[in-house]
């Protein structure tokens, strides 16, 4: 559960940055046709890679660390699990 | 027997309300203490940003209709009278309705002072087409109140209640705000497109539809243990 | 655990290795070029989202007419899996759209009402957690609310203007886009099912817990 609460964070301090990015950008206008990428004026030429890897390995990096998160909680009830059987069986056989 | 029992349960809590006026009076000062502080924080050298107004007023309306949500429940959690109602041989749904229209009342009343305010403090003309509003105002508030009284009736036996009726309610209630401001800004505009307003209002109807049906269904099976 | 998680988990991390192949080989898009491939993961993920969100809802339903604690466990795990593959949706969407559109995010109908479900996943989240006995069935009448945002995101965009492609474009798409969609969706589904079936495990040892505590007790 911390570890998804820490992906909170993450994520809501990424929309909030992503926010102020947006906050500072001109109203982007309907879009009824696409335009070819070279016909567009130089500062919208953003290179498309950074963009690529960044999702990619954040849809990683988050899948990962849930299944970590699941097998430690996991772990964890399993552990208590059994050490409450052992204390019942022995509570029984005493 | 249905709309009798509403109209107990109403009957009850106004005559509680009436004795002390204390949700009212508090929630009043809340709101337009909220108001006020979006006054000084938006409005500079005396004018008030572009399209303020309508959402300033719905936010008002949300975080007063919150308080008055709590407040009113905790009443009910104190006095154990919930248990009463709930053990009593009416029909549940009965009970919730007579619920959401007491919160409606107080909100309305509470509306009747924030609309002038409002229009005062940012000059924004919200008497122009005074039956419109008092339309987009009443499907609106019905919408809020609707999911806000059945979550803060279910929260009352809750751990955090206090905080955790903004947190459930907000996300469920956003489309109804958002509608709700829409159309009011689309009546603040200098032409009023009639159009675009009866859109936002027959979506406000929608909702107020669904959430109404949905929490009916439910009020029984969530109400008890 | 059942025979078939091994397997298909398996299978599954198979399928992980193989998509980048396929997603790479496929053509390029004509205006977006590379940064649409993150199409390839952001609709699977959407799907995966909006799929929790139906069955957290309709486990709830059950869990509140019929009392089955066994449904109250999957909608807990369900909700937990729309919380990720939420963020997992929210945060590529606007990767691809930072280029493809210019801005990062935009208020329209369908990303305001994904946000917005996802938020109400995550209020459930907290709810369970810090709601305190009886926050189940809570938790239950929240999510029926929930689920019934699911077909608007679905269909919003299809009925108010914005940017966001329509739902016409999944049916038209050409086999060379298809296949590697289509694949990594699937992969995308054997992952939502082996994480929900291992969700819902530790929900059932959580209750085996508390039942060994409360028979210790009398």
């Amino acid at each position: 559960m911390k570890l998804l609460s820490a992906l909170l964070v993450v994520f809501v301090s990424c929309a909030a940055g992503g926010a102020l990015v947006l906050a500072q950008q001109p109203p982007p206008q309907q879009q009824d046709e696409f335009v070819p990428i070279d016909q567009l004026p130089p500062q919208d030429q953003l290179p498309a890679a950074p963009l690529l890897v960044a999702a990619y390995s954040f849809v990683v990096l988050a899948l990962f660390a849930y299944v970590v998160s699941v097998a430690r909680r996991l772990t964890s009830v399993q552990r208590e699990l059994e050490r409450l059987e052992t204390d019942l069986k022995r509570g029984s056989s005493a | 027997m249905f709309a009798h029992i509403v109209w107990l349960v109403l009957r009850k809590d106004f005559t509680i309300e009436v004795r002390s006026l204390e949700i009212a009076y508090t929630t009043l000062f809340f709101a337009i203490s909220c108001i006020l502080v979006f006054a000084f924080a938006l409005v500079q050298e005396g004018r008030a940003p572009e399209g303020g107004a309508a959402g300033i007023l719905w936010i008002a309306i949300a975080f007063a209709g919150t308080l008055a949500l709590g407040r009113t429940f905790e009443r009910e959690r104190q006095a154990e009278t919930l248990r009463a109602l709930l053990l009593a041989p009416a029909a549940r749904p009965a009970v919730y309705v007579g619920k959401l229209v007491g919160i409606i009342v107080l909100l309305m009343a509470a509306e009747v002072v924030l609309v002038p305010l409002v229009a005062l403090l940012f000059q924004a003309p919200l008497f122009a087409h005074p039956v419109w509003l008092a339309l987009i105002l009443l499907t609106g508030t019905i919408g809020f109140a609707a999911v806000g009284t059945l979550f803060a009736a279910m929260l009352v036996r809750a751990r955090s209640r206090d905080v955790l009726l903004p947190v459930l309610l907000y996300p469920i209630t956003v489309p109804v705000i958002i509608a709700g401001v829409r159309a009011t800004g689309a009546l603040l505009a200098p032409e009023v497109d009639v159009a675009i307003l009866q859109v936002w209002l027959a979506l406000l109807v929608c909702f107020d539809v669904v959430f109404l049906t949905l929490a009916l269904w439910t009020f029984e099976p969530l109400m008890t243990d | 655990m059942p025979n078939w998680f091994i397997p298909l988990a398996v299978v599954c991390a198979l399928m992980f290795a193989t998509a980048p192949i396929l997603i790479a080989n496929a053509p390029y898009e004509s205006t977006m070029g590379l940064v649409q491939k993150i199409f390839y993961v952001h609709l699977p993920s959407a799907w995966m989202f909006l799929l929790g969100a139906i069955i957290c809802g309709m486990a709830s339903v059950r869990f509140l007419f019929r009392g089955d604690p066994r449904q109250d466990r999957l909608a807990w795990a369900a909700a937990e899996l729309v919380v990720l593959f939420g963020v997992l949706t929210l945060v590529t969407g606007p990767l691809w759209a930072r280029k493809a559109w210019g801005v990062w995010w935009q208020w329209d109908v369908r990303l305001t009402a994904s946000l917005m479900g996802w938020m109400v996943a995550v209020a459930y989240l907290l709810l369970r957690k810090y709601g305190g006995p009886g926050s189940e069935k809570l938790a239950a009448g929240l999510a029926l609310f929930g689920m019934a945002n699911v077909p608007f995101v679905y269909i919003s965009v299809n009925y108010w203007r914005t940017i966001h492609p329509t739902t016409n474009v999944v049916p038209s798409l050409p086999t060379s886009f298809g296949v590697p969609l289509w694949f990594s969706a699937l992969t995308f589904l054997l992952l939502f099912v082996l994480l929900l079936r291992i969700r819902v495990r530790l929900e059932e040892q959580r209750a085996r817990v508390d039942t060994l505590y409360l028979s210790m007790d009398a």
